[in-house]
C-alpha cells in the first residue's frame, strides 16, 4: 500500500515526530534562497522579484489545496485520480451559476460547493471507482480519465465553451511589501493553509483520522481491527473531492471559468503530490509553495520559457535524488 | 509507489493521445465529381468544437452553417442549377493529428472544399493534406506565415498573416504617438509563446525599430499554462516603457489586463497586436473598468457595414450569442467557396480551385477592398485595423475611413 508519510505514522509508541523532516526543509528553503539571489543577478530588479516570491508563494497555497485532496485519495485509495481537476471545474461552475442567477457572494458559495462535492465524491466513489479496487491500476487510471472527460463535456455541453468570469466588487489589488496582489488571492492561500489546517487535525486528531491512516496503512489490518474500510475509502474520496470543491471555489474571482480550466491545476498538483511526498498534508502545502516559487522564479530566470519548464526540471532532479518526494519518508 | 506512478503516467499520456488520434470509420467509395452534381454539394468544415479553444471552434461552425442556410435560402448555387450546399462539420479537438485524418475523412466523403481550422498548426497540417489530395482549403482563421511558404496551390488565406500584423500594429501605434504628440520611444511586448505570437512580436519588433522605437523588454508566456502574470507585468513595469504591446488569446489577454489594473505599470497605453481579446465585445464585460482605453490591431469586420450588422443579429436570433471575429471569417469564407462555386460552375475542385484564385469577393471584413489572392494564396487586400474600448464598448478607431470615433491617445494604466 501507499508510502505514507504522515497519515501512516504510527499513533502511539513512538517519539512524537516533526510536521516534516528538517534537513530537507533547510535544504528547500536554502535552495530557494539561491533561487531568489540568482532571480536578484538576473533581472537586477529587486521589485520584480519580490513580486515573483510573493505571486509564487500566492499560487504555491493554491497549487497546495489541489494537490491535498489528489495527495490523500491516492495515499489512501492508491488510486491516481485524473478527475481531481475536473470536480475542480464542476464547483467552479456552481460558483458561477449561484453567482450569475442568484447574486450569491462566491464565499458563501463554499457553503454549497463543498458539501456538493463532497457528496458527488461519495457517488463516485460508491458508484463507479469502487468497482475497480483491486483491479489492475490501469483499469483505475483509465477510469478516472473517463469520468473527466464526461464531466468536462458536460459542462461544455450544458454551459458552452464561452469563458465566463465572477468579479467579487470588494476584490481589489493590495500591496505588500511593495508588492501587488489581488485580494481574492490573498484569500485564496489563506483558505488553503486553514483547510489544510482543518484536514491535518482531522487526520492526527480524531478518531475519524485514526481509521483513515489504519486504513491507509494497512488495509486488511485494519478491517481485522473492526474499520468499516469500503466505508473509509468512500469517505477519503469524498473528502479529497470536497478539497477540489473549495479550491475550485477559491480561485473563481481570479480565473476564467471554462471547461477544461481545470488542465490549469491537474498537471501541477500531480507534481506537488510526488514532490511533497505521497499521502502527506504538510507535504502538499509545502510541496505547493515550492513548485509557485518555482514557476515565478524560474519565470524570471529563464524568460522566454514555459513556467512548467523549471518545474519539471525540479521535479525530475528531485525523482532522482529523493525519489520518495522532498518531504517523503523512506518507507 | 512513485515507481508504478511515473510510467503510468507517461502510458496514460500516450495512451490519451492515441486515442485523440483515432480516426473515426471512413466510408468507403466517395461520390464521383463531375461537372453537375446529384446531390447537394458538400463543404467540409473543421474547427475546435471540443477543447481549450471550443468557443470560438463552436462559433465558427454555427457561422458557417448559418452562411450555407442562407445560401441555400437564396437559391443555392445558380450556375449548378440551383444546386443545394452542405456542412460537413468536424471536430479537430485542436489536435493537428485529429485534424489530418479529419479532413482525410471528409474528402473521402466527397467534400468539393474545406474550411477551418482556428489554429496555425493545424493549418499547416490540413494543408498538406489538401494539396496532396488537390482540394481547395480556404482559411479562415491562422495566422503563421510559415503555412502558405510550402509552394502550395490549393491554400488560400483571407486573413493577414502574421508578419503583416506586426508591422502595420507597429505603424498604428506610430502614427497615434506622433498625432498625438505622445513620444512612444520604449515599447514592452509580452506574446504567448507558439509560433503565432512570436511570429507578430517578431514583425512588429522589426518595423517599430525602423520607425525608431525600441522594443525592450519581450516577454513570452504559456497562454494555457499561465494563471498569474504579475510578476511579468511588474518586469514590463521596471523596465519603464512608454507602451505595452500584448499578442495572445482570450484568457490570457483578460488575466495581463487584470495584472495591469493591479500592478500599474506606467505606460502611456496597451495595444494588442492581433490580440484574440482586446477588440472582443466580451471583454470590456468581463474586465469592466480595468478594460477602458485597450487598443487592439487586429483583422476585423467592418462594423459600420450594413452587412455586417445583419449578419451580427442574425447570428445572435439563431444562437443566442454575439458573434466573435473568428466566426465572421468562417461565415465568409464559406460565401467564398459558394462564390468559387459560382463562377467555376463545377464541382470539379480543380475547377474550383482555379475560380476562387480568381475570384474578386467583396467581404465585410476591413481592408483595402475586395478579396483577391496573390500567387501565394494570400488576401493582398487584408489589413488589421485599429480597435479601442471606449465607454465600455470595443469601436473602430484608426485608420479614418474605418473609424466610428476618434481614438483616446494617450490611455494611460
Amino acid at each position: 500500500m501507499a508510502d505514507l508519510a504522515t497519515v501512516a505514522e504510527p499513533a502511539a509508541g513512538t517519539p512524537r515526530r516533526r510536521l516534516v523532516p528538517s534537513v530537507p526543509l533547510l535544504v528547500t528553503v536554502g535552495l530557494v534562497g539561491v533561487a531568489v539571489v540568482v532571480a536578484l543577478i538576473r533581472t537586477g530588479s529587486p521589485a520584480t522579484v519580490r513580486q515573483a516570491v510573493l505571486t509564487g508563494l500566492l499560487l504555491g497555497g493554491v497549487y497546495g489545496l489541489v494537490a491535498l485532496g489528489l495527495t490523500l485519495i491516492f495515499g489512501v485509495l492508491d488510486i491516481v485520480n485524473f478527475a481531481h481537476g475536473a470536480l475542480l471545474t464542476v464547483a467552479m461552475y456552481v460558483t458561477y451559476t449561484l453567482s450569475d442567477r442568484f447574486g450569491i457572494d462566491p464565499y458563501v458559495s463554499l457553503l454549497v460547493a463543498v458539501p456538493l462535492l463532497f457528496l458527488l465524491g461519495a457517488a463516485l466513489q460508491r458508484g463507479l471507482i469502487d468497482r475497480t479496487l483491486g483491479q489492475p491500476l490501469e483499469n483505475q487510471l483509465l477510469l478516472t480519465l473517463g469520468i473527466a472527460l464526461l464531466l468536462e463535456n458536460a459542462l461544455l455541453l450544458s454551459y458552452g465553451g464561452v469563458p465566463k468570469t465572477v468579479n467579487p466588487s470588494y476584490d481589489e489589488p493590495v500591496r505588500v511589501l511593495s508588492a501587488v496582489a489581488d485580494l481574492s488571492r490573498i484569500l485564496a492561500f489563506l483558505g488553503a493553509l486553514a483547510i489544510a489546517g482543518l484536514l491535518y487535525v482531522l487526520l492526527q486528531r480524531t478518531r475519524l483520522g485514526t481509521a483513515i491512516r489504519a486504513v491507509a496503512a494497512n488495509p486488511r489490518g485494519a478491517q481485522l481491527v473492526g474499520v468499516d474500510v469500503r466505508f473509509i475509502f468512500m469517505l477519503t474520496f469524498a473528502i479529497g473531492t470536497a478539497c477540489a470543491g473549495a479550491a475550485g471555489v477559491l480561485v473563481v474571482p481570479f480565473v476564467t471559468v471554462e471547461p477544461t480550466i481545470g488542465e490549469l491545476f491537474n498537471i501541477v498538483a500531480f507534481v506537488v503530490v510526488v514532490l511533497g511526498g505521497l499521502g502527506s498534508v504538510p507535504g502538499a502545502v509545502l510541496g505547493g509553495l515550492v513548485i509557485g516559487l518555482t514557476e515565478q522564479l524560474g519565470g524570471i530566470i529563464f524568460p522566454s520559457q514555459s513556467p512548467l519548464l523549471s518545474v519539471f526540471f525540479v521535479f525530475v532532479l528531485v525523482l532522482f535524488l529523493r525519489p520518495q518526494g522532498i518531504f517523503g519518508r523512506r518507507q | 509507489m512513485i515507481r508504478r506512478l511515473v510510467p503510468l503516467t507517461a502510458l496514460l499520456a500516450l495512451g490519451a493521445a492515441a486515442c485523440g488520434g483515432g480516426a473515426p470509420a471512413t466510408t468507403p467509395g466517395s461520390e464521383t465529381e463531375g461537372a453537375a452534381p446529384s446531390g447537394p454539394i458538400v463543404i467540409g468544415a473543421l474547427h475546435p468544437l471540443t477543447g481549450g479553444l471550443a468557443v470560438d471552434g463552436q462559433q465558427m461552425a454555427d457561422a458557417a452553417q448559418l452562411a450555407v442556410d442562407e445560401i441555400n435560402e437564396a437559391g443555392g448555387i445558380e450556375s449548378l442549377d440551383g444546386a443545394k450546399l452542405e456542412l460537413a462539420s468536424a471536430d479537430t479537438t485542436g489536435a493537428a493529428e485529429v485534424a489530418q485524418s479529419e479532413a482525410q475523412r471528409l474528402i473521402q466523403d466527397g467534400a468539393v472544399a474545406l474550411v477551418g481550422p482556428y489554429q496555425s498548426a493545424v493549418a499547416s497540417q490540413v494543408a498538406a493534406v489538401a494539396e496532396r489530395n488537390s482540394i481547395p482549403f480556404v482559411i479562415d482563421v491562422a495566422t503563421a506565415d510559415s503555412i502558405l511558404n510550402q509552394g502550395y496551390t490549393y491554400t488560400f488565406r483571407m486573413q493577414p498573416n502574421a508578419s503583416g500584423m506586426g508591422t502595420v500594429g507597429a505603424q498604428y501605434l506610430a502614427d497615434l504617438a506622433e498625432s498625438s504628440g505622445t513620444p512612444i520611444d520604449k515599447v514592452g511586448y509580452m506574446h504567448e509563446q507558439t509560433e503565432f505570437g512570436t511570429t507578430v512580436m517578431e514583425a512588429f519588433k522589426a518595423e517599430a525599430e525602423s520607425l525608431g522605437m525600441v522594443v525592450d523588454p519581450v516577454i513570452s508566456y504559456d497562454a494555457f499554462q499561465a494563471s498569474d502574470l504579475t510578476t511579468e507585468v511588474t518586469r514590463i513595469k521596471e523596465a519603464g516603457v512608454d507602451a505595452l504591446a500584448v499578442t495572445g488569446y482570450y484568457r490570457d489577454g483578460l488575466l495581463i489586463a487584470n495584472n495591469v489594473a493591479a500592478v500599474q505599470p506606467g505606460v502611456q497605453a496597451v495595444i494588442g497586436i492581433a490580440n484574440g481579446a482586446y477588440d472582443l465585445p466580451q471583454f470590456p464585460t468581463d474586465a469592466g473598468e480595468k478594460a477602458e482605453g485597450y487598443l487592439d490591431a487586429n483583422y476585423h469586420p467592418d462594423v459600420t457595414q450594413d452587412g455586417y450588422q445583419e449578419l451580427a443579429e442574425k447570428f445572435k436570433a439563431a444562437y443566442g450569442a454575439d458573434i466573435r471575429t473568428p466566426a465572421v471569417l468562417s461565415y465568409e469564407a464559406v460565401r467564398l467557396i459558394a462564390a468559387g462555386l459560382e463562377e467555376a460552375g463545377s464541382v470539379d475542385r480543380a475547377d474550383l480551385r482555379e475560380a476562387i484564385s480568381g475570384l474578386t469577393f467583396e467581404t465585410i471584413m476591413a481592408g483595402n477592398g475586395p478579396v483577391e489572392f496573390d500567387e501565394k494564396g494570400e488576401n493582398t487586400n487584408a489589413v488589421p485595423i485599429l480597435m479601442q474600448v471606449q465607454s465600455g464598448t470595443v469601436k473602430q478607431v484608426y485608420p479614418a475611413d474605418f473609424a466610428e470615433a476618434e481614438p483616446a491617445f494617450p490611455a494611460a494604466k
